[in-house]
């Protein structure tokens, strides 16, 4: 299949960090609450998945979710309505922004580390036992894969051949905890072997870099070799949540990476050095991509909260729920 | 519950077979999953010749990975399937109780109403001298999170009709067999010993008035439902007439039956096997109180198993999990003849 061009695929980055930045605007405005978890930084890996994806293939994420999101097509502006808790989001505000569920679109997410390959595995049993090649994916972060479930979930796919994908973002840091101090082996990848599964470790800055091997880490799972992990490494520009004070990384180090490796400003220049678009080109596509969710935040902000008086709704299906202990 | 059928001497693992077997027929999204239970039928039995009958796709036996079986039942749910997992012990569930209370239990509140999760956690409770790591119950601990209904049923009747229920059910169900009655022949129940063969339900979150009385209200469930109902055989040839009213589920908890039965008695009893600090009997009690208000209550009282991790030998396990005997004994201090 013919994935986006480069510029496609930059300016899917470009309205990812803006969709971000107007969820930071909600922050001190105390539109949103509880541990906000923002990708910035790591959009080039969620980006990578555009075009290699489809409606079929079944996505699971993380805390940090909104790029994985937006890459698998979930609707942006429900998705941010949810993110700003209110009644016209994706699940009614009940979900917030670490829960964003799209059953049409096999999109979920789950606000625990490490949760997300045991459900990504019945998905991919699902299309094993159906006999589609669709395939799922699950995302987990480099603190995420020392879980048990990451061992369960790859030994499963492995012995059963499931179409299950891995796609590590190793952006170096499990909250404060860094990678080299928390992990056996230099690569996260290099543990594929043990499940007999394709791996492969990847500079998540590279948009197309990534793109390329996770079409081969997809492409290895449709085609029904068992699972694959895909392991970009990244790095996260803000603390782990908004709020944390993020102490434990050197201030130098933060600044100099975000100045030299965000991905954004390597895929612009990339795109110049080639001379895929004009510079005025670029910024006439950001300028409108910062316009329409500018927009989109104004109508967000201006949609209902939920109705106190559903707050009880939903535990049960139907009637259950005004029978059970709630 | 009487159906006019002959008692076939099946155990009560046979019953829970067979409904899933009947499950499986009539909706092809019923798959299980789990340790043993396919080649096996399940370390009681409980899923014999079901992988025979419908396929290793459908009945699977998988590796010893709970949290990833259990997390791939939801992601399966999410597909439209309708999984019955099998936690082969409840105490087992510690390793995957993250999927069970924020995944399977959350995913229909969290998506506000837009994502069913039809799945059932099937697992065997119940102390039966095999020590603090096997032998718990746990269905106060299950209860205790909101989005799972929990079912422990105490007759091969009601094992049949419940577990054709929760698995019918659109929401997640965890279904606690008694280790002490499943190879128990149905001959050899009280009560719900007659098990049709056709398919039925046994409703979700209905008690039942397992033993008419006039002087106390004995609320359990699970395997102490025939414990009491021996125990109550005793106590009315000493003259106390008791009421034996079994849960069948704790969530959703019936408290209208209970109520009803109270209001009429006046006193309560709540016999559990479950652990007795902030559980069943706690909930029942207060529940009864906040319906009939504390003056309908001649007398109330609980016998549960004490807050101590079950012990391995015989005579110290006897001397903390209610049995017939301890439960007459807990009857007779209430001193409850009319």
């Amino acid at each position: 299949m013919d994935g986006p061009t480069l510029v496609e695929r930059y300016f899917a980055m470009v309205r990812m960090r803006r969709f971000e930045e107007a969820c930071l605007a909600g922050v001190p405005t105390r539109e949103i609450h509880g541990e906000l978890h923002i990708g910035i930084g790591q959009e080039a890996v969620a980006a990578a998945m555009i075009g290699t994806l489809r409606d079929d293939d079944a996505l699971v994420s993380t805390h940090r979710n909104h790029l994985h999101a937006l890459a698998k097509g979930v609707p942006a502006q429900p998705m941010l309505a949810e993110i700003y808790e209110r009644a016209t989001g994706l699940c009614g505000g009940f979900g917030g922004h670490m829960h964003l569920f799209d059953l049409e679109r096999r999109f979920s997410t789950t606000g625990i580390v490490g949760s997300t390959l045991p459900v990504a595995l019945g998905h991919a049993y699902a299309a094993r036992i159906e006999g589609r090649d669709s395939v799922a994916v699950g995302v987990t972060g480099d603190g995420g894969a020392n879980t048990g479930g990451f061992h369960e979930s790859l030994n499963m796919a492995g012995a059963w051949r499931l179409p299950l994908v891995v796609l590590i973002e190793n952006n170096e840091w499990a909250i404060s905890v860094p990678f080299e101090e928390s992990t056996a082996t230099p690569t996260l990848a290099e543990r594929a072997a043990a499940y007999g599964a394709w791996g492969r470790r990847v500079d998540g800055l590279d948009v197309e870099a990534v793109a390329e091997a996770f079409g081969e880490a997809v492409a290895h799972a449709r085609a029904g070799h068992g699972p694959a992990v895909l392991e970009a490494t990244c790095y996260r520009f803000r603390g782990h949540y908004e709020g944390d004070l993020d102490l434990y990384r050197p201030a130098g180090e933060k600044d100099r990476r975000r100045q030299e490796q965000d991905p954004l400003s390597l895929t612009r220049e990339r795109i110049l050095a080639r001379g895929a678009a004009t510079g005025a080109e670029l910024d006439a596509g950001e300028e409108e991509a910062a316009a329409a969710i500018a927009a989109m935040l104004a109508a967000v902000r201006a949609d209902p909260m939920p109705d106190p008086a559903t707050a009880r709704d939903h535990v049960f299906a139907g009637a259950a729920a005004q029978k059970g202990l709630i | 519950m009487n159906t006019g059928t002959a008692v076939r001497n099946i155990n009560v693992s046979q019953s829970i077979a067979e409904s899933l077997r009947l499950e499986m027929e009539r909706d092809s999204r019923v798959l299980v999953l789990g340790e043993d239970v396919g080649l096996q039928g399940g370390v009681f039995g409980s899923t014999r010749g079901l992988q025979k009958a419908f396929g290793r796709d459908r009945v699977r036996d998988t590796p010893i990975s709970e949290m990833a079986f259990t997390g791939m039942a939801v992601g399966l749910a999410m597909e439209g399937y309708r999984p019955v997992v099998e936690i082969m012990f409840v105490d087992f569930v510690g390793v995957c109780l993250e999927q069970v209370y924020n995944a399977a239990a959350k995913i229909r509140y969290m998506t506000g109403g837009r994502v069913a999760m039809p799945m059932v956690i099937k697992t065997a409770g119940g102390c039966i001298g095999s020590a603090a790591q096997h032998s718990q119950c746990l269905w106060g601990t299950f209860a205790h999170l909101p989005g799972l209904k929990v079912v422990a049923p105490s007759s091969p009747y009601d094992s049949k009709g419940l577990m054709a229920a929760a698995v019918e059910s659109d929401d997640p169900v965890v279904f606690i067999e008694h280790k002490g009655l499943l190879l128990q022949k149905a001959g050899s129940f009280a009560h719900g010993a007659e098990v049709p063969r056709e398919r039925y339900t046994v409703p979700l979150g209905q008690a039942a008035v397992v033993r008419p009385g006039t002087d106390l209200t004995l609320v359990t469930l699970s395997a102490t439902v025939g414990e009491s109902l021996a125990a109550a055989g005793e106590l009315a040839a000493e003259g106390v007439d008791v009421e034996v009213v079994d849960l069948r589920s704790v969530v959703p908890l019936d408290l209208d039956t209970v109520a009803a039965s109270v209001a009429r008695t006046g006193r309560l009893l709540v016999v559990d096997e479950d652990y007795l600090g902030f559980g069943l009997s706690g909930e029942v009690v207060t529940g009864v109180i906040e319906r009939l208000g504390p003056q309908a209550l001649r007398q109330v009282a609980r016998h549960g198993t004490p807050d101590v991790p079950v012990p391995a030998a015989i005579t110290l396990e006897q001397a903390v999990v209610p049995r017939r005997a301890s439960i007459g004994q807990a009857v007779r201090a209430m001193g409850a003849a009319s």
